[in-house]
């Protein structure tokens, strides 16, 4: 009699175990992307394009991309909060500012919803940080550092001066990732007795140019610029050229340095007017969340690190490799609209 | 000596001795730094687009009212310069980037004087929507413009050089003149002060003030447009972001120029000089090692230093502010 028990309940045990496994198959899931990343910038194809093939590769998830234009704090956090309250299975969401975003994603958090942080991380320590799963994206300062470095290594093989001056052209004073980007060249140029300035140039391209001019005219030491928008580079390089200061790379004169895997970086890199970009990954940063989300949600994992997707350096030996990738996610005719040198 | 009383008591006084002085200034702290060719020509160039721009807001503003949108209707008349180019080529695309920037200045115009609207909150519904309009239409990115258009006669006589000058200074200096002659010796020009001075009076004495007002914006917003233009003309590589707050240094340049917010009396000529000092200072300021975001701070001291010269030049020579 025990036995037939202990049959019968393993046999309902198995059974709404194995109906649970097909229903778990077949649920349905919305997870939701609340970016910084607008129409008004051009990475935001990375990120649409990566949903696309997440959602192709698990047609039982349906993704959402939902973004500001004009950016504010307060306006991410009113989407964010929008989002929340539509109860999806997961969010994905870059922590601008982690003050004005705890609230919020510990409330979303405590009710089940898992969150994954992409593209700019809670940068406080680990213990007083959100508690999201994890955060998918690059690093800022790296990205900084390793061009840097990369700069150094290509001025020690001859192609390129040794620095003198360094300025960092910032089209965003308030911007901490744009500021750990200069801090991380900062940084790499420590001990080769280059003088460092953080200039704050604006997003507005003429008065940007005058800015950039001023600065050259009055520090004529510098002679590495790095812009941390790639989309600022060509600006930088006509005014090194107006002004004569050979910014083509090679021995002599200003080099520029950038940031990136926009085709503008990749075609100044291709023709000899920029040293080199970085990538970031963008395209991971809008599919890796979404698969994490995907795998804590039917499998229960938790990743106990983040997961850094770059940086990962374009120079003139794989800019053409990067070129062909880029083309691939926008298409040709975009890439060569977005191609402004 | 009358002669010198007439001009201690012209509108644009202030901003010559705010010249004067910042030039006396300049000298004394970076003679070197300052009065060299590459110095000068830079900050000409620029204070030449800011310069087309505060003329415009400089009308508006001695009509008594305000246009914070021209940064956008420079940003959009741009991007349309360049979008529209592979369709329309320049000349069609160039006519089409100032219909566009007309028709901003027409509607926010129309919206202000039939609508009874404040001016500040309908250029800066406007100042949102035009920038939005840009988001919307790029995408996010600025397409390039092709080498043969920018080989193009037409590009070349907007955006090119003359006689080791950028055109740009040429076609800023060619409309201070055409608007200045209008402003002075022109019976628009007569109404257009005659409405700011005292709207009520001016209409007992016949003048449209409602046709005056809306001509003014759609001037200024022309005024803005042309700037875009020449500004990509001369330099095609842009963003979404052109013209990003470039509305508040134009207002700026215009009050340091002169401009009485409280309407009738102001300079074209102050404002182009206001431009000047603006731009003038941006460069000294990073020239002495301040930090570049500095600059608004010191726009903001010099903006309200002008107001309260202004204001003071004004009441002297007898206008009621």
């Amino acid at each position: 009699m025990q036995v037939a028990k202990k049959v019968a309940a393993a046999t309902l045990l198995a059974t709404v175990a194995m109906t649970g496994a097909a229903m778990a198959q077949e649920e349905n899931y919305r997870f939701v992307m609340v970016s910084h990343i607008g129409s008004n910038d051009a990475n935001m194809g990375w990120l649409t394009e990566s949903l696309k093939t997440f959602e192709e590769k698990y047609p039982n998830v349906k993704t959402e991309y939902i973004s500001t234009n004009n950016y504010s704090v307060q306006e991410h956090v009113r989407l964010l909060e929008q989002a929340i309250a539509t109860n999806p299975d997961g969010i994905a969401v870059p922590i601008v500012d982690s003050d004005a975003f705890e609230g919020p994603l510990r409330r979303a958090i405590e009710a089940g919803i898992p969150v994954v942080a992409f593209n700019i991380p809670d940068g406080r320590p680990e213990g007083e940080r959100i508690p999201y799963l994890t955060y998918v994206g690059g690093d800022e300062y790296l990205t900084g550092l390793h061009l840097g470095q990369y700069a150094l290594a290509q001025a020690e093989a001859g192609n390129i001066p040794a620095p003198t001056g360094v300025v960092c052209a910032s089209h965003d004073a308030a911007h901490q990732g744009l500021k750990a980007r200069c801090a991380g060249m900062n940084a790499a140029m420590e001990g080769t007795g280059a003088k460092f300035e953080e200039l704050f140039i604006g997003a507005e391209p003429a008065a940007a140019r005058n800015t950039l001019q001023s600065f050259l005219q009055a520090n004529p030491d510098t002679n590495y610029i790095f812009t941390v928008a790639g989309w600022s580079s060509p600006w930088a390089w006509d005014v090194a050229n107006d002004m004569g200061l050979s910014p083509d790379v090679d021995n002599e004169g200003v080099t520029i340095l950038t940031v990136d895997e926009a085709p503008v970086s990749i075609e100044g890199i291709r023709a000899g007017h920029l040293l080199a970009a970085n990538s970031q990954g963008f395209w991971l940063q809008g599919y890796a969340p979404m698969e994490w989300l995907y795998w804590n949600k039917t499998l229960g994992y938790e990743p106990k690190a983040d997961i850094l997707t770059g940086p990962v350096i374009i120079n003139a030996e794989n800019a053409d490799k990067w070129a062909e990738l880029v083309r691939s996610v926008f298409g040709d005719e975009e890439y060569d609209n977005q191609n402004t040198w | 000596m009358t002669f010198l009383r007439q001009l201690a008591k012209s509108a644009g006084f202030g901003s010559v001795v705010g010249v004067g002085v910042m030039l006396i200034a300049f000298t004394l702290i970076d003679f070197s730094g300052w009065w060299t060719a590459r110095t000068l020509s830079n900050v000409i160039h620029f204070t030449s687009i800011l310069g087309l721009i505060a003329i415009g807001q400089a009308l508006v503003i001695i009509s008594k009212e305000i246009d914070l949108s021209v940064g956008s209707v420079y940003g959009l008349a741009g991007i349309a310069f360049i979008t529209l180019e592979p369709s329309l080529g320049v000349p069609g695309s160039m006519a089409a980037a100032l219909a566009i920037a007309a028709l901003c200045g027409l509607a926010q115009g129309i919206l202000v004087v039939w609508g009874g609207l404040p001016s500040m909150i309908v250029t800066l519904g406007g100042l949102f929507t035009f920038r939005g309009v840009i988001y919307v239409w790029t995408g996010g990115s600025v397409r390039n413009f092709s080498t043969d258009a920018r080989e193009h006669w037409l590009t070349r006589l907007f955006g090119g050089e003359f006689l080791g000058f950028e055109n740009a200074l040429l076609w800023m200096l060619l409309m201070l003149a055409v608007l200045s002659v209008v402003l002075k010796l022109t019976r628009f020009g007569n109404h257009l002060l005659a409405t700011g001075g005292s709207a009520e009076s001016a209409e007992s004495r016949g003048v449209r003030i409602d046709r005056v007002k809306i001509a003014t914006f759609v001037i200024c917003s022309l005024m803005a447009g042309f700037a875009g233009i020449i500004t990509l003309a001369d330099r095609p590589q842009t963003h979404v972001t052109i013209g990003d707050l470039l509305e508040l240094e134009a207002i700026s340049a215009a009050v340091i120029g002169g401009c009485l917010l409280s309407g009738g009396r102001g300079s074209l000529i102050g404002a182009v000089l206001g431009a000047f000092i603006v731009t003038s200072f941006r460069y000294e300021l990073i020239a002495l090692g301040a930090p570049s975001s500095w600059f608004i701070t010191f726009v903001g001291i010099v903006l309200i230093v002008a107001v309260i010269f202004n204001q003071k030049l004004a009441r002297w020579a007898g206008h009621n502010v």
